[in-house]
């Protein structure tokens, strides 16, 4: 149960906002090559983030080789010319580090937390990286098998598992996005080595990063090793492929069911909106905190606590840089349809749409934003990795401290506004994910259709992120 | 000449100033920096509540733990007493509903729950003091109402529904019984009959008799200073009553004396969990802890660098993640060792799991290791003090553990103290690989048969009972047996009449191996020669070759060639026989019926042959078709067993003889389906073909 709402917790979390009080100050700058630079100094624990964006995730792919964005998540963990095959993690690890990584469907994330003193370290891996890293046959077959066993992990094994690679394959037929963030096998197996080291070529280059750091740094210093490590990385000679934001707007509703080895019937409702960053998608967010941030939210207090109806019931709209999805999902409780669970979450969005909102309930949004912000840049990690998307998708890491505004900037009336216009039956995917007993016996024996492999998580993380945590708890 | 001195200094000079960075080397490291421990104060309220204030004003906001310290007691018949109580607290208090209660925490903006061991809020620093009202009020004047408890049971029953899905949740569940036992309150487990069971009374007991103040420790941490949290809990907790609570006492749960396997039947995962586990007395703080941690360290850091990622994950590919953990507890800890592993090298990962820690145990540690694994440890408490809750938990720790005052300043010099025959002296103190419980839940009828090899086998079932075997059944009807169902097979396949006639069998194989294409040729003649040959197809290139003439045989593999004797030798000679199915009596091999099992989807009869020479195999045949379907085979290579398996497909008709065209092998992480092109019965193959 936990690791399944986890995830949507997660998308939850990530419309947080952060505020005016502490204000996050940093240096930018870019070198010659294209590599783009931010600094935020923080000497409070003596510890360094050395952190590189790369702008390519899965929407960059080629349609026949899906997960290759995925894929090098894993590669570039294999070393370099001047790393030998597995150190790469030795050595951050036995610097006193951690390291890891992650994907979406827009960018790619690689990290270290090193202390203080192992800044060059730092640099000088992230730039082996960028400079030369290993592609080789070995290491291909290695992550191939790797890779798939994490599909099983994370989506095929899982209980819901496949809900958003199913939402995602419905909501999309054109964009990219409709494919999931960790790919297919098949495209995997088909690959060449060739194609994997072109793909590196295309994307993996300093004017296609940012390279972003946060900690106990002296920026003048620091300035000085980022030039020594990184200014002879030659700038990438191909261009860049960026698809179209190019999904036609949907015009009917599009009605279906999934059926997985579960016990409980869930209910999703994705709706089209616009893409992260627009007016609308911050009048979005407030909806979801109105929806379903914390207990005594629209949808929790009524459909879950009052009615009983579902075990989770949630939103969120998924962060993306072209326009994407607002989700509405519940996993219904035993003995409940999930037409009975359907009709009461449109109850609640129809609510919205026909009433005003009282005064009282708009100022909990607001704290709730408020208290949200302040938690949200709590570690050098975090803030490296702020900074370089803010950077990366809208050229201005200010936002770090200027995008509350937007935020209060949205009115009452502009969530309202945004429910009818988004939330609508034609602009919806609803997707009923059934357990395997209710699928209806068909009369002829018919093929099963071949389920396109699609999204599972919008972020994979390189390994699994609990394992990581649990660790690191243990410095008792 | 004075010239050209200046020009080859200046040369020089500039060479030096421009010369390219040698990346062949690693940066070396700054000075290390001093670490600082952030501080804590506390003090006592008149009740016994403990107090703990870590101020840290980077950030605006308050966050405030309360640990209620008790050991807890068997709930036996209404085991979830304890979480139900813990949740109930936040559902109503004597003067606010829950709906008053949601409305007022999600207005501040903060995060208010409860637990059986106590509570945690966090709010911006200027809510703090209507949080800490709110918190007080829950733990002091709750009011548990039956609406509220039928809610929390619903929705438990619900939770509990959705966990037997996970497999990972079912391995938890079954670890906790199998571990601890039922008369230990880690091994009891919550069902819909105990959470049917709870009742208000029981839920107010609980309440009355485990929150009390004197057992509490409340940790402060952010912008508060002591002052502020004494003024506060002076004002919403200093009325709260102490009283005795009970410290029950439990029998120590035990290793068990042999490793044993316990399998949990999931027919429909595509991949198994796996948990090599037991019980174990190990306790926090001085003199094993930071020794104990370290030696799990290099068995399984939860990164990159322990031995069972690098072995199971980078070598093998035979899963996403494996590691180990070694808690420590007053009570009883636990050691476990595993992860998410591909189902056809289940067996292979145990034995390279098993082999790594019995290596820990036998290997010396070599100082490089040793180090590493320092460094590891080292950051990982240098990167937790970034988080000002870490000195809150030292503080807690240290009162709660009775852990010298100094243990976590010093924490970081005993790290270093660790010597390499500490590892070693710890490991065999912890590390028990033949008394664990190999625990693993997925598709059985998969692993099963692979999985004796281990030890005993045991079933339960996801909510932690024990039953009978799950795959291999035992209602088979009485009138069948073994040698029954190869005649069937026989019969399946052609007759016996049509099978006599066959002298020599060659057969034309395909398949894709890591992308290469490979061909294969098999040749077969009565009564038992042999030549098989595969070759990658664009290079012409014999990657493997196995010849044998009957009595003896020889394996050539990338230009190694190998003479098969003994036991190796007996049942390759059985097994090459042409339709060995016939001649079972002649050549010695012995049928045994196992049971019935479902191999994807099919009902199949399963047996178990052993040859000449001792080996076994195992063999499914799909009760509807009476077709061979599978095989097991289990061997030994360089003391390792090894098991490969073979699925059999695709029967197709040659001269009224059945032949599988589609042979699915696995090769450690690897399936390859050997695909038939052609089969050419009787083309009168010559004996020195297979010398």
């Amino acid at each position: 149960m936990q690791k399944t709402l986890l995830l949507f917790v997660s998308f939850c979390l990530s419309i947080l906002v952060h505020g005016q009080q502490t204000r996050i100050n940093f240096t930018e700058y870019e070198l010659p090559n294209g590599l783009k630079v931010i600094l935020h100094q923080d000497n409070s624990t003596p510890i360094v983030a050395v952190t590189v964006m790369y702008h390519v995730g899965s929407k960059n792919e080629d349609a026949k080789r899906t997960g290759f964005a995925h894929f090098f998540e894993h590669l570039l963990f294999e070393g370099s010319q001047n790393i030998g095959r597995g150190e790469y993690a030795k050595i951050v690890e036995g610097a006193g580090g951690e390291l890891n990584a992650n994907t979406t469907f827009d960018r790619t994330f690689y990290y270290e937390v090193l202390p203080s003193n192992q800044l060059d370290l730092g640099l000088y891996l992230e730039s082996e990286r960028m400079l030369h890293a290993r592609i080789d046959q070995e290491g291909v077959n290695t992550q191939r098998n790797v890779i798939k066993e994490e599909m099983k992990q994370t989506r095929d094994n899982r209980p819901y598992g496949r809900l958003l690679s199913e939402t995602m394959s419905r909501a999309f037929k054109v964009h990219p996005y409709k494919t999931d963030v960790i790919g297919t096998a098949e495209h995997l197996d088909a690959a060449s080595l060739e194609e994997f080291i072109a793909f590196y070529k295309q994307f993996y280059v300093p004017n296609n990063a940012i390279l972003s750091i946060a900690g106990d740094i002296d920026i003048e210093k620091t300035k000085q090793s980022i030039a020594k490590y990184f200014s002879e990385i030659p700038k990438g000679t191909q261009p860049i492929f960026r698809p179209e934001a190019n999904e036609p707007p949907q015009v009917a509703e599009i009605r279906d069911n999934f059926y997985d080895n579960v016990t409980l019937p869930a209910v999703i409702q994705a709706y089209r909106i616009p893409a992260q960053g627009t007016e609308d998608y911050y009048a979005l967010n407030l909806l979801t905190s109105l929806l379903s941030g914390g207990e005594s939210s629209r949808f929790t207090k009524e459909i879950k606590d009052k009615q009983q109806k579902a075990l989770y019931v949630g939103s969120f709209p998924l962060a993306l840089e072209h326009p994407g999805i607002f989700i509405a999902f519940g996993i219904a409780n035993m003995g409940i349809k999930p037409e009975d669970l359907e009709t009461t979450m449109n109850t609640e969005i129809t609510k919205v749409q026909n009433e005003p909102i009282s005064d009282l309930e708009f100022q909990k949004l607001k704290n709730q934003i408020e208290s949200e912000f302040v938690n949200r840049n709590g570690s050098v990690t975090g803030i490296a990795e702020n900074l370089a998307n803010y950077e990366m998708y809208f050229g201005d890491a200010n936002l770090i401290n200027s995008e509350i505004d937007r935020y209060n900037k949205v009115t009452k009336e502009d969530i309202q506004r945004v429910a009818k216009k988004y939330l609508t039956k034609e602009n919806r995917v609803a997707l009923y994910y059934l357990p395997n007993a209710s699928k209806p016996v068909p009369q002829v024996a018919p093929e099963p259709k071949t389920e396109s492999p699609v999204p599972s998580q919008a972020q994979t993380p390189e390994k699994p992120a609990k394992e990581t945590k649990k660790k690191k708890k243990k410095g008792n | 000449m004075k010239k050209l001195f200046i020009l080859i200094y200046i040369c020089l000079s500039s060479l030096t100033t421009f010369a390219q960075l040698d990346r062949s080397k690693r940066p070396t490291p700054g000075p290390a920096p001093a670490i600082r421990l952030g501080k804590y104060e506390s003090f006592q309220l008149a009740n016994g509540l403990k107090i703990f204030v870590v101020t840290n004003k980077k950030l605006p906001r308050v966050a405030v733990n309360l640990i209620l310290d008790y050991i807890p007691p068997l709930e036996k018949e209404v085991t979830g007493l304890g979480d139900i109580t813990g949740q109930m607290l936040r559902t109503g208090t004597q003067t606010r509903t829950k709906d008053q209660i949601d409305e007022q925490i999600d207005f501040l903006g903060a995060t208010l729950y409860t637990s059986s061991s106590g509570a945690y809020g966090s709010s911006l620093k200027k809510h703090q003091d209507k949080l800490m009202e709110i918190m007080a009020d829950l733990l002091l004047h709750p009011s548990f109402k039956q609406e509220e408890l039928d809610k929390i049971k619903t929705e438990k029953k619900n939770e509990l529904s959705l966990s037997k899905d996970e497999p990972e949740s079912i391995l938890q569940q079954v670890k906790s019984v199998v571990l601890y036992g039922k008369d230990h309150p880690y091994g009891e487990i919550t069902t819909e009959k105990s959470i049917d069971a709870i009742t208000l009374d029981k839920i107010n007991t609980y309440y009355t008799t485990y929150f009390k103040p004197n057992i509490g420790y409340m940790a402060f941490v952010g912008d508060i200073t002591l002052a502020e949290a004494k003024a506060l809990t002076e004002k919403y907790f200093s009325t709260w009553k102490q009283g005795t609570v009970p410290t029950p006492t439990y029998i120590q749960p035990k290793v068990p004396a042999k490793t044993k396997v316990i399998v949990v039947n999931k027919p429909e995962a595509v991949q198994t969990v796996l948990s090599i586990a037991y019980p174990i007395d190990f306790k926090p703080g001085p003199p094993d802890a930071i020794k104990a941690s370290i030696t799990n360290d290099i068995l399984g850091y939860g990164g990159f660098s322990g031995r069972l990622f690098q072995n199971l994950r980078e070598k093998h590919g035979y899963t996403y993640g494996a590691y180990s953990s070694l808690q420590n507890d007053r009570l009883v800890g636990s050691f476990s060792a595993g992860g998410n592993i591909k189902t056809n090298v289940i067996d292979s990962a145990i034995t390279e799991i098993v082999s790594e820690m019995r290596r820990i145990r036998d290997v010396v540690v070599t100082d490089a290791e040793l180090k590493q694994t320092k460094n590891i440890r080292n950051g990982i408490f240098v990167q937790s003090l970034e988080d000002p809750q870490t000195i809150a938990r030292f503080a807690l720790n240290t009162a709660r553990y009775k852990l010298p005052a100094d243990y976590y300043s010093n924490y970081l010099k005993n790290i270093e103290a660790v010597k390499i025959p500490d590892i070693q002296s710890m490991a065999k103190k912890y590390i028990l690989p033949e008394n664990a419980y190999i625990l693993v839940v997925g598709n059985a009828s998969e692993f099963e048969a692979k999985l004796q090899q281990f030890g005993e086998i045991i079933h339960y079932d996801a909510e932690g009972n024990k039953i009978e075997a799950s795959t291999t059944s035992s209602t088979i009807p009485a009138d069948i047996t073994a040698d029954k169902i190869i005649g069937n097979y026989i019969n399946a396949i052609g007759g016996k009449e049509k099978l006599i006639k066959i002298r020599d069998v060659s057969t034309s194989m395909s398949a894709r191996v890591q992308g290469m294409e490979m061909t294969g040729i098999r040749q077969q003649k009565t009564p038992n020669k042999l030549k098989m040959s595969m070759k990658i197809a664009s290079m012409g290139m014999e990657v493997l070759k196995i010849v044998s003439n009957g009595n003896k045989a020889t394996f050539s593999a990338m230009g190694n060639t190998q003479e098969l004797t003994g036991k190796e030798l007996e049942s390759t000679k059985a097994m090459n026989t042409l339709f060995p199915e016939l001649y079972y009596d002649q050549i010695g091999v012995t049928r045994t019926l196992k049971g019935t099992e479902k191999i994807n989807g099919s009902d199949t009869y399963v047996i178990e042959l052993t040859l000449p020479g001792g080996s076994k195999t195992t063999e499914y045949f799909e009760i509807n078709s009476g077709l061979k379907i599978r095989q097991i085979l289990v061997g030994e290579t360089n003391g390792q067993t090894v098991s490969q398996t073979t699925n059999f497909g695709d029967y197709r008709e040659v001269s009224g003889v059945k032949f599988p065209y589609l042979l699915s092998t696995s090769f450690g992480p690897q399936v390859v389906d050997l695909k038939v092109t052609s089969i050419e019965l009787n083309k009168g193959l010559g004996d020195e073909i297979f010398e």
